[in-house]
């Protein structure tokens, strides 16, 4: 889930900043430039992990900032494919679900990663919600925000800035991705007893999916 | 910006959580005085909900110590330090074709390994799930908790 990236930048040091030790004033000035950011096939930072070396410092012509070159590592929240997780349900519609972290929110989980026999019904009759129910033995089992939902990672796409975005359309994603359910063990943790006695159930549900 | 190493080792849940912690993360009213930006707090605040907030750097170790004599790849070990499975249903998606490389008393064996080694996960702060028989595995999470 999280790698360690090594990044070389360079960048000026803002005058009002340096009364402080220069190691703080950097740290803060990369936590403002990358926190929180998306850099393309490296995902989202999360830290400036640690500095590795500080160098330069000159000022150019007409510039009251010294300038610094920096090697630094951050801290990337980069899932790979296959890497199983556990989020939250943020919302279902007809087209699939969409999962949040918290501290990310693009996660979807399209229709055909769905586990099937599945039905989907509508909140009601004009709004595209709704909840989606897995069809398993006779019983239907909800997918809904009462618990964590265990996900296995299909896809991470990091798609390009629009230049021009119809006005309704969702805010853009600098990064995307999708998820699965559609496996033994994934879906809401509650639909997976985690006891060995419950082993009838558990025997059951895995029995039907092989 | 250059990129000079795109991935300069991979971290466990823990080893975050652990770095977020040393910066000054925590739970109670003192975070707003912590040196910790918000979504540096978005991430601990997903973490601490993990497996990963009992972990120790000793359990690790003495997991992948126990685990090496098994073929397991350093993608699978992550994710399974990750998640902490309790049972063979867990590790199914976790391991690659699964079947043909395990038999199901290896994965037994490397579910007890599991454990042994690695911390419970936190009990949910809205009780367990309802189709657990809360037994035995109720009774050893209060007891560490």
């Amino acid at each position: 889930m999280f790698y360690l990236s090594k990044i070389e930048h360079t960048l000026p040091l803002p005058a009002p900043q340096l009364s402080r030790p220069i190691r703080e004033a950097i740290h803060t000035e990369l936590e403002k430039l990358f926190l929180d950011k998306v850099i393309a096939n490296l995902g989202l930072c999360v830290s400036v992990y640690d500095i590795k070396s500080i160098e330069g410092g000159f000022i150019y012509p007409g510039d009251g900032a010294p300038t610094y070159t920096v090697v630094f590592n951050l801290i990337m929240f980069r899932p790979f494919v296959g890497e199983i997780m556990t989020a939250k349900l943020l919302s279902s519609d007809a087209d699939g679900l969409r999962l949040s972290l918290g501290f990310f929110d693009d996660i979807y989980v399209p229709l055909q990663h769905l586990p099937s026999p599945n039905e989907f019904k509508a909140e009601s009759k004009n709004s595209t919600k709704g909840t989606w129910y897995w069809k398993y033995e006779e019983q239907s089992y909800p997918v809904d925000d009462s618990d964590m939902i265990k996900f296995r990672i299909q896809n991470v796409t990091y798609p390009s800035i629009p230049v021009e975005q119809p006005k309704e359309s969702k805010p853009f994603a600098p990064m995307l991705v999708t998820g699965s359910i559609d496996h033994d063990g994934l879906g809401p943790v509650s639909w997976w007893p985690g006891q060995e006695e419950d082993a009838e159930e558990e025997e059951e549900e895995t029995a039907a999916e092989e | 910006m250059k990129i000079l190493e795109a991935n300069n080792g991979a971290l466990t849940n823990f080893e975050v959580l652990d770095f977020l912690r040393a910066k000054g993360a925590s739970k109670d009213p003192t975070r707003v005085l912590a040196k910790v930006a918000q979504s540096e707090y978005k991430v601990y605040d997903y973490l601490i909900d993990t497996a990963a907030r009992d972990q120790t750097r000793e359990s690790i170790n003495e997991f992948l110590e126990s685990v090496e004599s098994h073929d397991l790849a350093k993608a699978e070990i992550l994710n399974i330090i990750n998640i902490r499975p309790t049972n063979i249903v867990e590790i199914f998606p976790i391991i690659e074709c699964c079947d043909t490389r395990f038999s199901d008393e290896e994965l037994t064996e490397i579910v007890e390994i599991v454990k042994r080694t690695l911390p419970p996960p936190p009990e949910d702060a809205n009780g367990a799930e309802p189709t657990k028989s809360n037994g035995e595995e109720g009774g050893e999470q209060m007891e560490t908790s």
